[in-house]
């Protein structure tokens, strides 16, 4: 059990360490929810760090990604896998600027959530949220110098 | 500041977006789905490309860790239909199934309440009033093992399920038609309650338990029915002996008229009517009829048959009677020897 608990300690040591590398600095957070009741007296929903979670439960995950270099960045793409575990929650991905894209194929190519059929049993049907396995963002606009970018989604454990 | 603080309004305004959404995920979910296994480790790391000054360049975010706790979740289900009992019956067993459908091994212990709302009479647990389907039979026997509180509760993997019997005793008193209900509970030993409780440490590997949907305990209700059910069977016969008489001499013809009535409420399940052909006689083939119906001596799939394995009997099966059945006529014939 002590050795469990350092683990966990040295694991978490390590996410807090800035992933400077170069021009972006890009960082990920996994948050869940919790409800505290406020001053009033009344029920409130915030976001906490995830650190373990239970099947059913939803957890939220936010890129943020800044400029640090001396020149704008253009072409900006963020890519991220959904856990095996995890089922992307549909209508979540969010990013200001960004168009959102998707993959069924594990990343092998992307397209609008509309856009994405699967076969199942030799049918073609539209692709659903329980069927992505990437989300990706496309930023419309370069990154200018200093300037940071968000980018969002939320999914379930299974 | 002004930035800063759209930026957290904006935030916020994704979480009720993103908290609806999560709800109805929540609602369409399989009840009773084993979800991910406790000590799974969800990873994730995030990859950037771009270009600066026209050189496509990629980097990858730090990597997120996730840890699968356990979630507590029991459903139990009763397997028995409405069971028929008589007054003062002893050991009357219903069957149920208890399944953890949380995602970790989990123990449950057992209660029995016999002491329900909505019935007629209270059944009373036998002691002991809990047993293990031992034998996988699905019958209560006596290869069953009692089940002792603290002493043998179940463990259950993930998805895993147990048959459970509980037993009662019916009171002598109760009334034909009379129900009486009885529940199996199964509580899961970390904890039950609000679901959302957390039990820190408490769930497997040491990582925590949280309650799931069921509370971490779960119920079911059988149903005891009073079928002290009455049937009359009356038998007459008529002599016609070759002289035109009634002499009851060799070679007269024996008609046997036999009718099965139901006189009180309730069902007489699966009733068969057996008539030995008395000694010194000697059946007449093909004579059976039910209600004016032929039935062939044959064993097939009509409701009789001439019986010859043992001593020569009438078999005619009159299936689930009620009082609304009416009376069952069966006839057949015999040859004084």
């Amino acid at each position: 059990m002590k050795n469990f608990v350092c683990v966990i300690f040295v694991m978490f040591a390590t996410l807090a360490v800035a992933q400077v590398q170069g021009h972006l600095d890009v960082r990920t957070t996994v948050q869940k929810e919790e409800v505290v009741v406020n001053d009033a007296g009344e029920a409130e929903k915030r976001l906490v760090p995830a650190e373990v979670v239970v099947p059913g439960e939803s957890v939220f995950y936010t890129i943020t990604f800044t400029n640090v270099s001396a020149e704008p960045a253009d072409n900006v793409v963020i890519t991220n896998p959904i856990a095996e575990d995890l089922m992307y929650v549909e209508g979540s991905a969010f990013g200001p600027g960004m168009d959102i894209l998707f993959s069924v194929d594990g990343g092998e190519t992307f397209a609008a959530a509309n856009e994405l059929t699967v076969v199942e049993d030799g049918e073609v049907r539209n692709a659903e949220a329980a069927d992505f396995t990437h989300v990706r963002w496309v930023m419309q606009n370069d990154l200018e110098v200093g300037a940071q970018g968000t980018a969002r989604f939320a999914a379930v454990l299974e | 500041m002004e930035t800063a603080n759209s930026e957290f309004a904006s935030v916020f305004a994704w979480m009720r977006r993103i908290s609806l959404l999560c709800l109805c995920c929540a609602l369409s979910s399989p009840v009773g789905a084993v979800g991910t296994a406790v000590g799974t480790i969800i990873e994730n790391t995030a990859v950037v490309s771009y270009d600066l000054a026209g050189t496509p360049l990629t980097l990858q975010s730090n990597t997120t860790t996730l840890a699968v706790a356990e979630r507590v979740d029991v459903t139990v289900t009763l397997q028995s239909a409405q069971t028929p009992v008589a007054p003062g019956e002893t050991g009357s067993a219903l069957l149920f199934t208890v399944t953890n459908t949380g995602n970790g091994t989990e123990t449950f212990q057992l209660s029995i309440d016999s002491l329900i709302a909505g019935d007629d009479f209270d059944p009373t647990p036998a002691v002991p009033g809990i047993y293990f389907d031992t034998d996988g039979s699905g019958d209560f026997n006596g290869g069953d093992q009692s089940y002792a509180p603290g002493t043998n509760d179940p463990d259950l993997l993930a998805d895993e399920s147990i048959s459970i019997f509980i037993v009662n005793d019916i009171p002598a008193g109760v009334a034909n038609g009379q129900t009486g209900r009885s529940e199996l509970i199964a509580t899961s030993a970390t904890g039950a309650g609000v679901p959302g409780t957390v039990y820190a440490g408490l769930g497997d590997g040491g990582l925590n338990a949280v309650i799931g949907s069921t509370g971490g305990e779960a119920l079911d209700t059988g149903e005891y029915l009073v079928s002290d059910v009455l049937v009359s069977v009356v038998k007459s016969q008529l002599v016609s002996d070759p002289f035109g008489g009634t002499e009851p001499v060799p070679g007269a013809t024996l008609t046997y008229t036999i009718v099965v009535n139901v006189i009180n409420a309730g069902t007489a399940s699966a009733s068969i009517l057996r008539d030995v052909i008395p000694t010194f006689s000697t059946y007449v083939p093909n004579s059976i009829t039910l209600n004016g119906g032929a039935i062939s001596d044959l064993a097939d799939t009509d409701d009789g048959e001439f019986d010859t394995s043992g001593a020569p009997t009438v078999v005619v099966r009159l299936g689930d009677l009620t009082l609304a059945s009416g009376p069952q006529e069966v006839v057949f014939q015999a040859v004084i020897d």
